[in-house]
């Protein structure tokens, strides 16, 4: 909730590349998060739901499979820097996508609850865009 | 630098203010620090390190060089580099004590590597680190302080174990961080426009800042709130907006601030918003008044930084005039103050 959540995927984010659709993500959160806080991925490309272990992510130039970000604790994800979603669907330059996107960031210094887990902050996006060549 | 009379806390801004005006296109660290002292919003300078740090904690030496250069040039002051204490970072389970330590000792000595004399935590770094972290603290010259930030308050069990703590070791290595969200007297406006885009009524937002507004605990009125904004049909992600005011806004009074000394080593001039009515510059939800005559009975002479923090509700404001107007106000009535207390 908030200004930054209409910032998470932005006008220019898509772009259809040989092997699917990259989607450029951005933060809500104001602060850089280790790599096991991009916690749920929520995402469905025009109606499909796509499988998070389908997806892969780059981040910081390093391209890893979305459940093996999950052991990143020492690799952060800086406040301004977009991450690449892969996304194994079908698609060509100039394409609109309707993308819905639950962002769910685990915040790890924000412990809720008696059994002190970790806030998470989510984020929807929904909105239909045109991909650009890669 | 404009700076406050001597024997008066002294101001600054900490860059989180800035969270909205550091994603904008051509924005640097180096701008927004220039910025900050250019428009005289000094003389004291904070920053979240992982928000505005790339390659935090582990800045190489060029790095670090790099990062003094900008702070120096500035002509600001280092004031105090909040840090954090990640101990949710993997999924499943937390950080032992051991790597809890190390994860914020390296950033104890990050804040040392960088000129920061405050270091702050959050209040999930227990006692028992803190006071493993002391001799560490000690040897670099810089104070950990817990910030206590809503919904904490004064009456918090792990607010009375800090204090215990820091009674019993009686030092200035170790303090507290007081954030003015744990004692404000309204939930602020700017939240009807994050709640109008969330698709919450004005009527809902109003309610529920006028449930927060009534006398009793706010822990106890989630039940009354939950029922409420069921019956007017808020989705359970709604429900979880309205819950957020209460727990981001502590009803704390002003004066038990006053409980936290001797033990203060930083103060965070947390605002959602100044405005200029009829009797000049005023905050509606922080009673500044109160809070200016408790630091300067005190005798508090650290950095209050400004922290504005309506751009978690709102892009309609600008924070670099949010923070000029909330100095111009503080100067004014910690000034007044200080000749109040010394009569």
């Amino acid at each position: 909730m908030g200004p930054l959540d209409d910032q998470v995927v932005r006008a220019d984010s898509l772009t259809a590349t040989p092997d699917g659709l990259d989607i450029a993500v951005y933060s809500h959160w104001y602060r850089a998060l280790p790599l096991p806080s991009l916690a749920r991925v929520d995402l469905t490309v025009d109606g499909e739901r796509i499988e998070p272990s389908s997806l892969s992510v780059t981040v910081n130039g390093q391209r890893h499979p979305f459940a093996a970000l999950a052991e990143k604790g020492d690799e952060y994800w800086f406040t301004t820097d977009p991450v690449l979603l892969h996304v194994p669907v079908e698609t060509a330059p100039g394409r609109e996508h309707r993308v819905r996107l639950l962002l769910g960031l685990s915040i790890p210094y924000i412990l809720t609850g008696p059994d002190r887990v970790p806030l998470v902050a989510p984020s929807l996006t929904d909105k239909t865009l045109t991909a650009a060549g890669a | 630098m404009t700076d406050t009379a001597p024997g008066l806390p002294r101001l600054g801004t900490t860059l989180f203010s800035l969270s909205l005006e550091q994603r904008k296109p051509g924005r640097d660290f180096a701008s927004l620090v220039a910025e900050v002292a250019a428009r005289d919003l000094g003389p004291g300078l904070e920053m979240v390190a992982f928000q505005s740090l790339r390659g935090w904690p582990r800045l190489d030496d060029a790095a670090v060089r790099e990062v003094r250069g900008v702070i120096e040039s500035s002509g600001l002051t280092p004031s105090c580099l909040a840090i954090n204490n990640d101990l949710g970072l993997y999924p499943g389970r937390l950080l032992t004590d051991d790597e809890s330590h190390e994860y914020v000792a390296v950033q104890v000595r990050g804040a040392a590597a960088l000129g920061f004399p405050v270091a702050r935590v959050g209040v999930e770094t227990s006692p028992a680190i803190l006071e493993r972290l002391l001799p560490l603290a000690e040897e670099l010259g810089v104070a950990v302080g817990v910030e206590i930030h809503a919904p904490l308050t004064i009456e918090a069990p792990p607010v009375a174990a800090l204090k215990e703590l820091f009674v019993r070791l009686d030092t200035p290595w170790l303090g507290f961080i007081p954030d003015m969200s744990s004692s404000m007297r309204a939930i602020p406006e700017a939240v009807y426009d994050a709640h109008r885009a969330a698709g919450i009524s004005p009527e809902l937002t109003a309610m529920t800042k006028q449930l927060w507004a009534e006398p009793g605990p706010t822990v106890a009125k989630f039940p009354e709130l939950e029922r409420r904004a069921a019956e007017a049909g808020a989705s359970p992600a709604q429900v979880g907006n309205l819950r957020m005011l209460f727990t981001m806004h502590g009803k704390m009074e002003p004066e038990r601030w006053a409980d936290f000394f001797p033990h203060v080593v930083h103060v965070h001039g947390k605002f959602y918003g100044i405005v200029d009515g009829p009797d000049g510059l005023t905050d509606p939800s922080i009673d500044w008044p109160t809070v200016a005559r408790v630091l300067v009975e005190q005798r508090y002479t650290g950095f209050i930084s400004s922290e504005y923090e309506a751009h978690a509700y709102s892009d309609r404001y600008d924070a670099f005039d949010q923070v000029r107007a909330q100095h111009d106000m503080l100067k004014g009535l910690l000034e007044a103050q200080a000749s109040v207390v010394a009569r």
